[in-house]
């Protein structure tokens, strides 16, 4: 074997070591849903359960009415996406195709508007949401109120993407008779295409786990999304750990899921150099 | 009108019309919640008049009230060293791992995805996790450290008030890594390989293509990964709760829990308010950092 | 009084007029109930038989997580939006009924056949009053103790749980094996409301309250607290864990001795592998005062309700469901008159015993409208403390001090 095929057997061997260490936490999760809730805490600590248990699983997925709950999660991350894309996609090409002192104050008050944790903004929100009377279309409420919370992110990345797109095919598609909006949605955009759709799925997969504001603002139980159910678990003296690791096991598996399936998008995405 | 539509179709009001309904989204939904908090720190704020904007003023009392707590330095030190701490350590290792998943070696592409896990974990379960890996007696992470010979006798990570700050430092490093290394990678992917070669054929050494090429071409991605990972450490929440609580006596409070805690624990809505308008400063400069980076931008 | 009288016979009268004119027509009332549902699934179950036992009635249960509880009532409350009822942390009751966001039910308790006052506890009854008047129903009742693993004991020699603080650090001492991996006792001393339920206890066996915490009994009880910390005896993670960590250690072994509540015994009869007992709190002297926290929740109906009769009902029925509380769902009736059946398990059955003589001592928190405020000066105070920031008296005094802008 040359060297070459050497030094990539041993960074292949090292990139799997640090990928193990970095997901331990994740082991850690499926691990604690099968351990018994004392085990959790024996010193020292033990990798394998002792004697598996796998009653959490069953018994949090009908006890906890998690289909329900999941497919709120969908419909609430699939909201926040696609007004995220839609809204921020036209600012993000806007801030990268000038190059003035307006579109510096435009970026910085995109990122100033980030400055509150949404913990400290939901208050206000809420009080708002509730004198326009949109409480009563709560999962629309928290899906406006996540999707501003989602967009500087977006903005900042899609942005990026927007610089590499050459300015000189959009000027010939214009010298061509096509208007700006004609450029922008025939020639820029596809483009752009791959960065937009990585950005998306990393929206995407943060709102999935969006907790604070529909806690608040989504009070009918049967249209809360998992992240709060998930909540529920944690009681006043007492944690049932194996059902809250089972219950996010549950959660977050299908999402790793479509994750690692996608991956190879969201990778080509990346080395195709559309996202810069 | 219909030169106004004009320019929407083929003009500046294109333009202005597609980062008008972004702004115009933002301040309905960002902007206000914002202005409404600026404006409670300067009011008298309690269960009764939560709901409406109009309150009795106080004038600058709360930020008064605040700054006299006697924890008030011990937060304003361990939310500095919290910001400099996860961003120095996301910022380095996910660039150490950014240049080495970049050398493009067989399942490179496969195995960096991976680590994006960390994004779709709740935070209710990574908080836990690391509260039990950081754990003195039956933590993982001591157990790996006394089984590599590296410590001899426990350490406290979450109760000693010397490393309860990196407890949750080192949970949040975790949290980041992912997003710095993807967006660091992304910005490597994008400097021409042609400018690596003409520096070989000139004699410069891994160090010095690394500090000749490598960092300023990578200036601006920089700029965008350490302006959004000190937005992100700011409202970095969940693992405070779950790890120290802020504790032992307040070595590990950082302002967004502080702000979190006389809110929504102690019900003084008032402080928690102008403690979250304090932390204002700091993303200003995240802002700032931010923008100037975009200066250094090469268009594609 | 008497045109609150009035309106109440008033409404009274027209529930009656509408019932008996327009049975099948009638809409059935929405009511509104918010808890936990981390509670054996206690709240919803009672919510949803009232619901399917009552035709003129329908009830929406919302689950809330124990931290978010009372910040969605403010929220909800500060918007007109509150539920009709609500089950409350008992520490966090004052703050809604000393500012009449709760429903004054004095008079409607004392013409009720099924809520009787002098049925229950004193302690937890007294968390539901404010300025002499009832605004709530205790729901169920807790209390902490002294856990000790009886195998441990034996192995060094011991013969009875300790009775004073004084013992039981001995105890401790004779127990600890690092070795082994074993401390002589674990607790929780966190920086939150779990650290003051576990301190105020000792606070009050040395001769104090939650309004004076600066006695020379609870200097001495803090100085204990540090003493097993600095000599190794508890892990240094009592300040960072709450109680039901703190016990999961106990169960795996790791610790001889565990402070904490009924709340652990269905998961220590089946996760410890040993045997274990439970005595009462060690005092300060030998036949000293004894003294022990209160936890659980008071059922309140919130003055904004606009159906306060079928809001009462409810409760009226929930309470009525009192023998049920222990064998359904593992809870403590708040009242001395309900015998709680034996569990066929004898550890747990004798646990419970000790538990309900510690419950005759137990105090609440408060009541007290700013009680989070008192929390964080007690719970600071003992983390200052522990992590030798300050010594147990000044660590005291400070919060005495800080204790007293508040209370007056």
């Amino acid at each position: 074997m040359t060297t070459r095929g050497w030094t990539n057997w041993a960074m292949l061997a090292i990139a799997l070591a640090l990928a193990a260490v970095y997901l331990f936490p994740l082991y850690w999760m499926y691990v604690t849903a099968l351990k018994s809730g004392s085990e959790i805490f024996a010193n020292p600590p033990t990798f394998w359960p002792q004697a598996p248990v796998t009653d959490a699983f069953p018994m949090v997925w009908e006890t906890r009415t998690m289909a329900t709950y999941l497919s709120n999660s969908v419909l609430i991350a699939a909201g926040v996406t696609a007004i995220t894309v839609i809204l921020g996609s036209g600012c993000a090409y806007v801030l990268a195709r000038y190059r003035n002192v307006w579109i510096d104050v435009g970026l910085f008050v995109i990122l100033m508007l980030q400055v509150l944790p949404a913990s400290v903004m939901v208050t206000p929100l809420f009080v708002a949401f509730s004198q326009l009377g949109l409480l009563s279309y709560p999962r629309t409420a928290v899906i406006l109120a996540a999707a501003a919370k989602a967009m500087p992110f977006f903005v900042v990345l899609v942005r990026a993407t927007f610089m590499t797109v050459p300015r000189e095919l959009e000027e010939a598609a214009m010298v061509d008779g096509a208007s700006r909006a004609g450029a922008f949605f025939r020639i820029v955009l596809p483009l752009a295409r791959n960065g937009i759709l990585v950005c998306a799925i990393l929206t995407f997969m943060s709102a999935f786990g969006e907790y604070i504001y529909s806690k608040s603002i989504i009070q009918t139980p049967g249209l809360q999304p998992a992240s709060v159910g998930l909540s529920t678990f944690v009681g006043p003296n007492s944690r049932d750990w194996s059902g809250i690791m089972a219950y996010a096991a549950i959660y977050v598996t299908p999402i790793l899921a479509i994750f690692v399936l996608l991956q190879r998008r969201i990778v080509s995405g990346l080395t195709s150099g559309a996202l810069k | 009108m219909t030169r106004i539509f004009r320019s929407v179709r083929d003009g500046i009001g294109f333009d202005i019309l597609l980062i008008g309904a972004a702004l115009l989204f933002l301040v309905a939904f960002a902007g206000v919640p914002l202005i409404y908090n600026v404006l409670m720190s300067f009011q008298q704020v309690d269960m009764f008049n939560l709901g409406t904007f109009m309150r009795p003023l106080v004038g600058f009392a709360n930020y008064a009230a605040v700054v006299a707590q006697p924890e008030f330095w011990m937060v304003a030190r361990n939310t500095l060293l919290f910001v400099v701490g996860s961003i120095g350590g996301q910022f380095v290792l996910g660039f150490g791992l950014a240049l080495f998943f970049a050398r493009g070696f067989p399942g490179a592409a496969t195995i960096r995805g991976l680590f994006l896990v960390s994004w779709v974990m709740p935070g209710l379960v990574v908080g836990a996790i690391w509260g039990w890996i950081l754990a003195g007696d039956f933590g993982v992470l001591n157990y790996l450290l006394k089984s590599l010979g590296i410590i001899q006798s426990n350490i406290f990570w979450k109760s000693d008030p010397n490393f309860s700050i990196w407890a949750v430092i080192i949970a949040n490093i975790w949290l980041g890594l992912a997003f710095n290394m993807l967006l660091l990678s992304v910005g490597l992917h994008g400097i021409p390989r042609e400018l690596y070669e003409a520096a070989r054929v000139d004699g410069a050494n891994t160090w010095q293509r690394f500090w000749f090429i490598t960092l300023p071409m990578m200036r601006s991605t920089i700029g965008a990964v350490l302006s959004l990972g000190l937005i992100a450490t700011l409202q970095q929440f969940d693992l405070f709760p779950a790890i120290t609580e802020g504790g032992p006596a307040n070595s590990s409070m950082v302002s967004q829990y502080w702000a979190w805690q006389a809110s929504f624990k102690l019900y003084d809505f008032a402080k928690g308010a102008t403690i979250s308008v304090m932390m204002l400063v700091l993303v200003l400069i995240a802002s700032v950092i931010y923008v100037r980076s975009t200066r250094h931008e090469v268009r594609g | 009084m008497i045109s609150r009288r009035l309106t109440l016979l008033g409404a009274l009268a027209m529930v009656g007029v509408s019932t008996l004119t327009l049975p099948a027509l009638a809409e059935p009332v929405k009511l509104t109930i918010w808890g936990l549902d981390g509670d054996n699934g206690l709240i919803p179950a009672l919510a949803k038989e009232f619901d399917d036992k009552n035709d003129d009635v329908v009830v929406e249960f919302r689950a809330i997580a124990f931290d978010e509880l009372v910040n969605e009532a403010l929220k909800a409350f500060a918007t007109n939006q509150a539920p009709d009822i609500i089950c409350l942390d008992n520490p966090d009751f004052a703050l809604f009924s000393s500012r009449g966001a709760m429903l004054d039910i004095t008079d409607r308790v004392a013409k009720s056949d099924v809520i009787k006052t002098d049925l229950y506890y004193a302690g937890p009854l007294a968390s539901a009053m404010w300025d002499g008047k009832l605004y709530g129903v205790p729901k169920a009742t807790n209390t902490i103790a002294l856990f000790y693993n009886k195998d441990l004991f034996a192995k060094a020699g011991i013969a009875e749980p300790p009775t004073t603080w004084d013992q039981l650090l001995e105890d401790a001492r004779k127990l600890n094996d690092p070795a082994n991996n074993v401390y002589g006792i674990t607790w929780s001393a966190r920086a939150n409301e779990e650290g003051t339920f576990q301190f105020l206890p000792w606070i009050q066996m040395g001769g104090g309250s939650f309004k004076e915490v600066n006695t020379a009994g609870a200097i001495k009880a803090l100085e204990t607290w540090k003493t097993m910390l600095d000599e190794k005896l508890a892990s240094q993670d009592v300040l960072s864990q709450g109680q039901w960590d703190s016990t999961g250690t106990f169960n795996a072994g790791n610790a001889a001795m565990a402070i904490s509540g009924p709340w652990e015994l269905g998961r220590m009869a089946t996760d410890a592998k040993f045997d274990w007992g439970v005595a009462l709190l060690p005092t300060e002297t030998e036949g000293g005062a004894r003294s022990s926290a209160m936890g659980d929740f008071n059922w309140g109906i919130f003055a904004s309700t606009k159906h306060p009769d079928e809001s009462f009902r409810a409760i009226e029925y929930f309470v009525s469901q009192s023998e049920r509380l222990f064998p359904e769902f593992s809870n403590i009736p708040p009242r001395g008159d309900i015998p709680l059946p034996s569990t066929g398990d004898a550890k747990k059955d004798a646990a419970l015993a000790v538990f309900q003589e510690q419950l005759k001592y137990a105090q609440p928190r408060g009541p007290h409208p700013e009680w989070q405020k008192i929390s964080k000066a007690i719970y600071d105070a003992v983390q200052a403390a522990m992590t030798g920031q300050m010594s147990p008296k000044d660590a005291l005094d400070q919060a005495q001090a800080t204790i007293k802008g508040i209370v007056g």
